[in-house]
């Protein structure tokens, strides 16, 4: 790549991930507070506001652009709101009457005055990203897209503006009524979120268009919130996200010569989709790993526990007990798990448990009868109905429930149907008999 | 030929208004698209998911581009099949985030829109800059462009709106008792969630065969604002589709003519002004609901402002 091609890439790059940044960052507080479609709808209604701001004589980027942008967000809201205290419409359908009108609005103004003003109808959904690094102007010596200028004066406005509003932003965010009641002026902090949604709209609406600016806004925000879980984290790595998407949605659109305004809200989708299926918590791997954990231990120590229960029988009813089978795939792989590391033996077709074996199944029917115990004395249920329950809990109490229940009892008491409860330290007498 | 006797004063009479042949047909087609999307759009308004159709109309692009580029070719039936593989796989992304996912259901519909129109943009894009021989006109399902219309596009449209009209009427009871009782209509054993994925089927389908008239990024438009405002005007559901499809049918044609008048302009916001302007004048003068009504009515009773 010549030193040229290099820096019309690069400045585009940098324009682009500065505005990705800017959304990201109101995003963030777009998706939290559900308000990703209004997002949506602001970034369509911007339009006319840009249009008249250009016909009255600003320039794209300019302050009175600007200035319409941020009215026409605003003009939104209140038509919104406005439908709804004149003919009680419901918010989302009045938004989608007031954005779509708004929008073609713009649209046809900007065709009808498509030879007086730099905008048109193509550069409304597309962007001018591409054009970026053509419009220079000079800073200090260096020339610098116009465009980037921009960028970063909105990503100051925004930046600052959430920075210095964050606590308020966030305490509205959570919980609008105890704001209000904690004296936050939340009708000034929703509207100062909007205006800067705007701000970082028009510059987002320059580069890559009216309808991708919404990927911009709560794609980065969606991601974050998948991998991280206070506010600031998330808006941080949100911020992230945007900048890695800018950069590489250029690249590839560069390498496969197409709309990079595309291809970043692609990368983006991309960034999403990663984050659904490996996000460390609550990714769709990570969950599908931790249900069959889950689902491999309550098969490993109910065959344990099921050998248990059948030595116990065996041991009062004399040798003649029904040897117990697998009752599911994951239980059979269980039982061969479980011989294979020597926790149950098999010797000349008959089946024990080893000492380890045998500790572990006491633990287990220990705990289903402990709860059974419980149950009995505090749920009011009759006792054929205490063993459901208590077959899902007993692999889930630990030893200090355990011991909090058993305190409630008598020594040497038994479970409701009479059956022993074997101590936390294990039987005295050793592993139950052979089965 | 008694329709060419009969027609053919019709016929001088169009030609010295600058009417052809082609543009009534258009007209007609789109006129039944309007009317379809307006009835459709009533139900899913009274189902309370009126944006329900945007996620499928921005995902429409992606199969138009994939359309052309698998077959290479452009003509309407193909691109909109395309259109309606990709709206339909658009919805099926949406209903699998809100199932398997933290996303909150409104970011999920941001997400299907902003990215599968990023795709969209970015497949046409590379078309155009490879200059593929026919690629170039593909950009009208953005904003809508009725111009390209042929009669028989008109024709194909106008038969799956009067279908969609037809399977709409047939099931019209079910429909309704979803959409005003899903929980009643669960317990007395309808399938609601058979006739929730019908109903996102018939908007797929009235978004899709929209894209022509209004394009991707506004046919939602199409399927929302008539029903608002047809709804200003009466409290039966019947009444309401009749008038939504009346609305739209109107803004469509309205549209399409405004801009047969001047060329170079999109017909999609032109439709969506139309419907608009009816939405505004629904919700200033409707009886009873309407805000003059309500207004009035507050004067004299001082205060209750509720119908």
């Amino acid at each position: 790549m010549s030193s040229d091609a290099l820096a019309l890439h690069g400045w585009s790059m940098l324009t682009a991930a500065t505005v990705s940044a800017s959304c990201a960052l109101v995003g963030t507080l777009l998706v939290v507070r559900r308000m990703s479609l209004l997002g949506d709808a602001i970034a369509h209604a911007v339009l006319p506001g840009i249009v008249v701001g250009v016909l009255a004589g600003g320039r794209l980027g300019g302050p009175l652009v600007l200035a319409g942008a941020v009215v026409a967000a605003l003009m939104t809201v209140g038509l919104t709101r406005g439908l709804r205290a004149a003919v009680g419409l419901a918010e989302d359908a009045g938004s989608g009457v007031v954005f779509t009108t708004l929008f073609a609005a713009g649209v046809v103004t900007v065709s009808l005055f498509a030879s007086r003003i730099d905008l048109d109808p193509e550069c409304v959904l597309f962007g001018i990203l591409e054009l970026a690094a053509f419009d220079l102007v000079s800073v200090g010596g260096v020339e610098v897209p116009r465009a980037l200028l921009t960028a970063t004066a909105v990503l100051v406005i925004v930046a600052g503006g959430l920075a210095a509003t964050w606590q308020l932003q966030i305490s509205t965010a959570f919980d609008q009524e105890a704001a209000a009641a904690a004296g936050i002026p939340v009708a000034v902090v929703t509207t100062g979120l909007l205006s800067l949604t705007a701000v970082a709209t028009v510059a987002g609406f320059e580069a890559v268009g009216a309808v991708l600016v919404v990927a911009m806004l709560v794609v980065p925000a969606a991601t974050a919130e998948l991998l991280v879980h206070r506010m600031h984290q998330v808006a941080l790595v949100a911020v992230a996200v945007a900048v890695a998407a800018a950069g590489l949605g250029w690249l590839a659109a560069w390498r496969w010569n197409t709309s990079a305004a595309g291809m970043i809200a692609v990368v983006l989708g991309g960034f999403y989709a990663t984050a659904v299926v490996l996000a460390p918590a609550d990714g769709l791997l990570a969950r599908l790993v931790a249900k069959l954990a889950l689902d491999w231990r309550v098969a490993r120590e109910d065959w344990l526990a099921r050998i248990w229960r059948a030595g116990e029988q065996a041991g009062a009813a004399g040798a003649s007990v029904v040897r117990p089978r697998p009752r599911t795939g994951l239980e059979r792989a269980a039982a061969v798990w479980l011989r294979l590391t020597g926790r149950v033996e098999r010797s000349a077709g008959r089946v024990r448990l080893s000492k380890d074996g045998a500790r572990e199944a006491e633990l287990v029917v220990r705990s289903h009868r402990l709860w059974e115990t419980w149950l009995g004395r505090h749920a009011d249920l009759p006792a054929d109905h205490l063993h459901p329950p208590a077959e899902w809990v007993e692999h889930h109490l630990g030893a200090a429930m355990r011991e909090r229940i058993e305190a409630e009892l008598t020594a040497g008491e038994a479970d409701p149907h009479g059956r022993e409860i074997p101590p936390e330290a294990g039987r005295p007498d050793g592993p139950p008999p052979v089965v | 030929m008694t329709l060419a006797t009969f027609g053919q004063p019709a016929l001088i009479a169009m030609a010295g208004l600058g009417l052809t042949y082609n543009t009534l047909v258009v007209l007609g087609g789109v006129a039944a698209v309007g009317c379809g999307a307006g009835v459709v759009g009533s139900l899913t308004l009274l189902r309370k998911r009126p944006l329900v159709g945007d996620a499928a109309a921005h995902a429409t692009l992606v199969g138009v581009a994939g359309a052309f580029l698998a077959t290479g070719r452009r003509d309407l039936p193909t691109l909109l099949a395309g259109a309606a593989v990709s709206a339909v796989a658009g919805l099926l992304v949406l209903v699998l985030l809100r199932r398997f996912t933290r996303t909150r259901e409104d970011a999920a519909t941001a997400i299907v829109i902003g990215v599968s129109f990023g795709l969209g943009l970015a497949l046409l894009g590379g078309i155009t800059a490879r200059g593929i021989p026919g690629g170039g006109g593909l950009e009208r399902f953005l904003l809508g462009q009725t111009a390209a219309l042929t009669a028989r596009d008109a024709a194909l449209l106008a038969v799956i709106s009067l279908l969609t009209i037809v399977i709409v009427t047939a099931v019209l009871k079910e429909l309704l008792l979803v959409a005003f009782d899903p929980a009643f209509a669960a317990a007395t054993g309808w399938p609601v969630g058979l006739l929730d994925a019908g109903l996102m089927a018939l908007i797929a389908v009235m978004v899709v065969i929209g894209l022509p008239a209004a394009g991707a990024v506004l046919v939602t438009a199409l399927v929302v604002i008539p029903p608002v405002a047809a709804r200003q005007w009466t409290d039966r559901a019947g009444s309401m589709l009749v008038l939504a499809g009346l609305f739209g049918l109107t803004a469509a044609v309205a549209g399409v003519a405004v801009s047969s008048l001047r060329s170079g302009l999109a017909t999609g916001p032109l439709v969506v002004l139309a419907a608009a302007a009816i939405c505004l004048a629904s919700v200033v003068i409707a009886p009873r609901r309407g805000w003059l009504a309500r207004r009035l009515r507050s004067r004299i009773r001082g205060g209750d402002d509720q119908p």
